[in-house]
């Protein structure tokens, strides 16, 4: 049978956008997707598709044209989804914060997981980066799985089970998985 | 570098009497903010296979002024009139405005007197 | 009813590294008209090199404006300023300049060959040329510390000096380099994905490559003459063996020979240069404010890179302007698509080698 969830973790594909970078981090990502840093040999795939991602590189401060751009690869993607800042400039706006058509790192539009500092990002970099995201991917599929608890245990008195508050909260027994 | 002062008039006959496409090529169209809600627009040219020779049509303008377009002599030069409006709030005949600049983001953010 | 059907190309899209969008109206399967957004990556450079940073920085901010060329982008601004202070830099300096704009040149052709392999389908062609290119990578990274940003030049000089071992391993990875690219020539002329597939395809005629300004590789493949490098005189190109590749043909195989062509002159420039690199310091130090204007051009691996700088005497600059190889290049890559098959559109879009982060600054 197809496991989803194990094939996830073992070969999560790439989604990358350039959001107003130097090309400098791009090109950087492409060679560690390529022989020497070799991303591929584990398994992570470059594609073109957000329906089909698992990760998603952002390279670039976000300038106003590509706001809405970004926005949309983001919410196509299915969950669970990892959003990598790759670089200096995407991480906090680097050196072209304050410019007039750049809005200053991309945690302003899209909540981001793991932050990659560097200008340009060296590829052992990001591979450490991409590492570190699959660690939360897979932290973010558990809790995808884990199921909702609306009751508590119900407490019996004399043999008579009492049905009263036993309502929970949203969030407040965490248990653990 | 040489520099030559034209009128807005006169910039068409100029740069049609001089223009030979297999001798000069277009390098870009270039404007300067100066005082006094005034600019300063720029043809630069530059000949090929000679050692570093630039020549500069130039003329000073208001903001108000509409240049003239030379994109029927030098074809390529509709990308660099679509920018200079875009960056100095000008118009130049038959270039729209919106090659970098969005509804919201600074207007004319070179021409000395940005919104 | 209307005859034509509207396809997009961007702004994402698997085989751009950039976001730019194309919009072909297509009859059947030709292109007979194309409109391009090429405003995704604008920044606003300018206006910053202006308001923000004093001038002495400059040059490691527009480096930013692209990560492809940024070496020639922070060496055409820098060039610019030292025609204004009005210094004369070292002969070690300038000698050590070529060689990192050279070695940037041979990288940034390289890519654009493995992109062009990629989109004709030959995936192990890609893998193959981004593998050695990691050859030039490691040089770069000896010589200047940094892989792709390299900050390597001031106002003055050059930042690192090259010591003897750096020296012998740059030879030592130039002859391989050079061997793997005499065994993709034999790959682009004789394969038949990466040659014959290309034949005629893209086609710019001489005449048109006039008309419409054409620079860089796209201008040399259709036989124009047009090299910044055979045009100016701040660096010493023909001392070090420059020579002015060219075709006749301009489809994207022409374009493809040429590069080969360029990355093996380019090679031999570097040698000679570390053969003959002179003693002395790398800096020199230069005193005053830029005041003036001056206009700059260089060859960056896409074509003229021209710089406009004009100073007032004080530490703040009245005007940059940076006038890149993608952005003139639009009109003809434009008027290339137009008769061609939509099918064909990634490849040609790929043998422009085109840069977005620098049309928009």
């Amino acid at each position: 049978m197809f496991d989803l969830k194990k094939y996830r973790k073992k070969s999560p594909w790439i989604l990358h956008y350039n959001a107003g970078s130097c090309n400098g981090c791009d090109i950087e990502i492409l060679a560690s997707l390529s022989p020497k840093y070799d991303l591929e040999r584990f398994g992570v795939i470059n594609t073109g598709n957000p329906k089909q991602s698992d990760i998603f590189l952002v390279t670039g401060p976000v300038t106003y044209r590509s706001r809405e751009r970004l926005i949309e690869l983001y919410t196509q993607m299915p969950e669970p989804k990892v959003v990598v800042a790759v670089g200096s400039c995407t991480c906090t706006g680097g050196v072209f914060r304050d410019m007039y058509n750049v809005e200053d790192g991309i945690d302003r539009y899209i909540p981001v997981d793991v932050y990659i500092a560097g200008c340009a990002v060296s590829p052992e970099l990001i591979i450490d980066g991409v590492v570190k995201a699959l660690d939360i991917l897979e932290k973010k599929s558990k809790e995808m799985e884990k199921p909702l608890k609306l009751f508590k245990e119900a407490i019996s008195e004399n043999g008579v089970v009492n049905r009263r508050n036993v309502a929970l909260k949203v969030g407040e027994v965490h248990e653990e998985n | 570098m040489k520099k030559i002062k034209v009128s807005l008039e006169s910039v068409r006959e100029e740069i049609e009497s001089f223009y030979d496409y297999k001798k000069w090529h277009f390098l870009t169209l270039n404007g300067l903010a100066l005082a006094e809600n005034r600019m300063e627009v720029q043809w630069i040219f530059s000949k090929y296979e000679a050692l570093d020779e630039v020549i500069v049509y130039y003329a000073e303008i208001e903001y108000t002024d509409i240049i003239p377009s030379i994109v029927d002599m030098v074809p390529s030069a509709i990308i660099s009139q679509r920018e200079i409006v875009d960056m100095f709030g000008v118009k130049v005949d038959g270039s729209e405005k919106g090659l970098y600049l969005d509804e919201d983001s600074m207007q004319r953010p070179l021409s000395g007197c940005a919104i | 009813m209307k005859k034509t059907i509207n396809i997009p190309l961007g702004s994402q899209h698997i085989s751009l590294l950039e976001p730019v969008r194309f919009k072909f109206e297509c009859e059947n399967e030709k292109i007979i008209s194309v409109d391009s957004d090429v405003g995704f990556v604008h920044r606003g450079i300018e206006r910053a090199c202006t308001t923000k940073f004093k001038f002495d920085a400059i040059g490691y901010v527009v480096a930013r404006v692209c990560g492809l060329c940024a070496i020639t982008h922070s060496l055409s601004y820098t060039a610019a300023v030292e025609k204004l202070l009005g210094g004369e830099i070292t002969k070690k300096a300038k000698y050590l300049r070529i060689l990192l704009l050279e070695l940037d040149r041979i990288h940034s052709h390289m890519l654009c060959l493995s992109h062009t392999c990629e989109n004709a389908g030959f995936e192990a062609m890609f893998m193959r040329i981004m593998g050695d290119r990691e050859l030039v990578m490691e040089i770069q990274e000896l010589l200047t510390g940094n892989r792709v940003q390299f900050d390597y030049i001031n106002i003055g000089g050059v930042n690192r000096d090259i010591n003897s071992e750096v020296a012998k391993k740059i030879i030592e990875n130039l002859y391989e380099v050079k061997q793997r690219v005499l065994g993709y020539m034999d790959e682009f002329t004789n394969n038949w994905s990466l040659s014959l597939k290309f034949k005629g395809i893209g086609a710019l005629s001489l005449d048109d490559a006039y008309m419409f300004n054409a620079i860089g590789p796209l201008a040399r493949a259709s036989g124009l003459n047009i090299d910044v490098r055979n045009e100016i005189d701040y660096l010493p190109f023909n001392e070090v063996g420059f020579a002015m590749q060219t075709q006749s043909e301009g489809d994207i195989n022409a374009r493809n020979i040429v590069r080969l062509h360029e990355i093996l002159n380019s090679i031999l420039m570097c040698e000679n240069v570390l053969s003959g690199l002179p003693e002395g310091a790398i800096f020199t130090k230069l005193k005053g404010k830029p005041n003036g204007e001056a206009i700059v051009r260089f060859e960056a691996p896409r074509g003229e890179l021209m710089y406009y700088v004009k100073g007032n005497g004080s530490a703040m600059l009245e005007r940059v302007r940076i006038k890149t190889p993608t952005f003139a290049s639009i009109p003809v890559f434009s008027h290339i698509f137009v008769g061609e098959n939509y099918a064909d559109a990634p490849a040609i879009l790929a043998s422009f080698d085109p840069c977005l982060s620098c049309t928009a600054k």
